[in-house]
């Protein structure tokens, strides 16, 4: 035995009552709203190194791709949209593997320990982090949509043809949809998963499996569950008509994994 | 106050832990004591909302954990230093728990402070050693101002220091009023903090009391010659005991008994004494054994 001290058995007054106070007295103690929740995931996804990473990755990518574009420009009038397209395709790919790691990370690194003996009612830990990921998400494309519209305009500038922002709210909204929808689809996985390195393999694979796999097995059947189908309709704002197809796709890939998400880790054992 | 009662996990066809029920007062330091994988942390984890029960019930102030609205406030938990993010500074982790519970962010600085760590306050998580850890989580668990301190075996990986820091850190805790358990495998440690002991082995409560009343209740050691036959002298004289691992026997009687057994027996002692001094790890290894048998206190 490592450690035995000749120690006589402390005296402790027992003093039953109100535990008083070491410090300066503390706010009354209130319950959390769902906005602090929320700002302490925002919190937790940008306070470490691999957090700001990702980010800072996800736009140095924008950068990348509307360099790209702006030296190898098409002659006349610069298009905003093919700016954007450019600039978000590796944006759109990455962001949801924010919502991924916004499930995952806790758990990966044991923190959901902590996280979940401070709030005990995880469904409302678990939905704050949906809000916060796409929170984020947001902002990281509305980050690219600005450095898509000065890329836009600096090309026209020195191109001499001007530039033009022709389709600007219908090419916003359908990105800003689509990435929305892509973030919660790879938090849903990541609630499911809660293996950071498993869950986006899966999130990354199982939806083009189908993709490739689906028509040649079931023909235009398959459309029910092409979720990349529907977020294009999604995108393109025009549905052509397949209504029923876009919400089956987006509740068996979008809506179910949440709900099970949410089930799952209000039930996981926190080791 | 912490109450636990008749509290039950099982996993499968494995028990982890059977039946449980213990209350800790406040003013009072409590040991969780047991080997591992006794149960100890299954224990604390149905105690803290983080592993549902099979059965019975676990409150903290008369409430169930869950139904704590800002549990942090009433309750300071440490189950595993490790577990905290590599990749945050001391301060960090501090300040975002500081956020989650109402709490001034100074008080952050204030709590680091109090364990020592404020030179560190600004060196991420990952660059810690365990004892820093222990220390990180004891601040965390302290930043609310909880009445009630639950700690899974917070001496590990501090160095004899830091013990003799925890212990006067947690006995002003009680002192002032508080509620503390503390779970431990390393006995001299709780020895010389806890007022009361609960021992769990194999899942269940074999010892639960204060630690006058365990260590005063251990009665006569005696060591023969020939311990199998002084066993069966003593059995035959009508005496309760129990053989320790060293050889000797731990018997419920008083050493004028035990001696004229022996000696009617014949048999030859080499060793007669209150085995009160036997200490608290005599008994530890008595009741955690797989032969032993409830001792109620």
């Amino acid at each position: 035995m490592a450690v035995t001290e000749i120690a006589s058995p402390p005296t402790t007054a027992a003093a039953a009552g109100k535990h008083r106070a070491v410090a300066t007295s503390l706010p009354p103690a209130r319950g959390q709203s769902f906005l602090r929740l929320v700002v302490t995931e925002l919190r937790k996804s940008l306070d470490t190194r691999s957090g700001r990473v990702l980010i800072l990755a996800i736009l140095a990518l924008a950068v990348a791709a509307l360099t790209w574009q702006l030296t190898h420009m098409d002659a006349g009038q610069q298009q905003f949209d093919s700016y954007l397209a450019a600039a978000s395709t590796g944006v759109q790919l990455l962001l949801p593997v924010i919502g991924v790691m916004a499930m995952t990370s806790e758990w990966t690194q044991r923190t959901a320990l902590t996280t979940f003996t401070l709030s005990p009612r995880r469904v409302r830990v678990q939905l704050a982090k949906f809000v916060s990921a796409i929170v984020l998400s947001i902002v990281v494309l509305t980050a690219t949509t600005v450095l898509a519209m000065a890329a836009t305009a600096l090309g026209g500038a020195t191109g001499g043809h001007g530039s033009s922002y022709a389709g600007l709210g219908g090419a916003l909204a359908g990105a800003y949809l689509t990435t929305a929808l892509n973030v919660v689809m790879g938090a849903a996985f990541g609630a499911v998963i809660a293996q950071t390195a498993v869950a986006i393999l899966v999130f990354f694979i199982a939806p083009t499996a189908w993709a490739l796999a689906g028509p040649a097995l079931f023909k235009d059947n398959a459309n029910w569950l092409d979720v990349f189908g529907a977020f294009g309709r999604i995108a393109e704002r025009d549905l052509h008509g397949m209504l029923p197809e876009t919400l089956t796709a987006i509740g068996v890939w979008i809506v179910l994994p949440t709900i099970v998400g949410l089930w799952a880790s209000s039930r996981r054992e926190v080791k | 106050m912490i109450t636990v009662e008749n509290l039950s996990k099982r996993y499968g066809n494995t028990t982890a832990v059977q039946d449980v029920s213990f209350t800790v007062e406040p003013g009072s330091i409590t040991g969780f004591l047991g080997p591992n994988g006794a149960g100890k942390s299954t224990t604390l984890r149905m105690l803290t909302g983080l592993t549902p029960p099979t059965s019975g019930r676990a409150t903290i102030t008369g409430k169930r954990y869950v139904e704590l609205p800002n549990p942090g406030r009433v309750v300071g938990v440490m189950l595993d230093a490790a577990a905290q993010h590599p990749g945050r500074t001391g301060r960090e982790t501090l300040q975002l728990n500081a956020s989650l519970l109402g709490v001034p962010k100074t008080r952050a600085d204030e709590m680091l402070e109090a364990v020592g760590l404020s030179s560190a306050a600004k060196r991420r998580v990952g660059q810690y050693s365990l004892g820093m850890r222990q220390r990180l989580g004891i601040a965390s668990a302290l930043l609310g101002d909880p009445a009630v301190l639950i700690l899974d075996e917070p001496a590990n990986g501090m160095d004899p220091e830091g013990i003799r820091w925890m212990r006067g850190l947690l006995q002003d805790f009680a002192n002032r009023g508080g509620t503390v358990i503390l779970s431990s495998h390393l006995l001299g440690e709780v020895q010389a903090t806890v007022d009361r002991l609960v021992v769990i082995g194999g899942g269940r409560i074999v010892a639960n009391g204060s630690l006058d009343e365990l260590l005063a209740g251990s009665g006569t050691l005696v060591r023969g010659l020939d311990p199998v036959a002084l066993n069966q002298a003593l059995t035959a004289a009508g005496l309760a005991l129990e053989p320790l691992h060293d050889g000797a026997l731990r018997v419920d009687a008083t050493a004028e008994q035990v001696g004229r057994a022996a000696a009617a027996a014949g048999q030859i002692l080499l060793e007669l004494r209150e085995s009160d001094g036997a200490g608290l790890e005599e008994l530890f290894f008595q009741l955690t054994s797989p032969t032993a048998t409830a001792v109620a206190a």
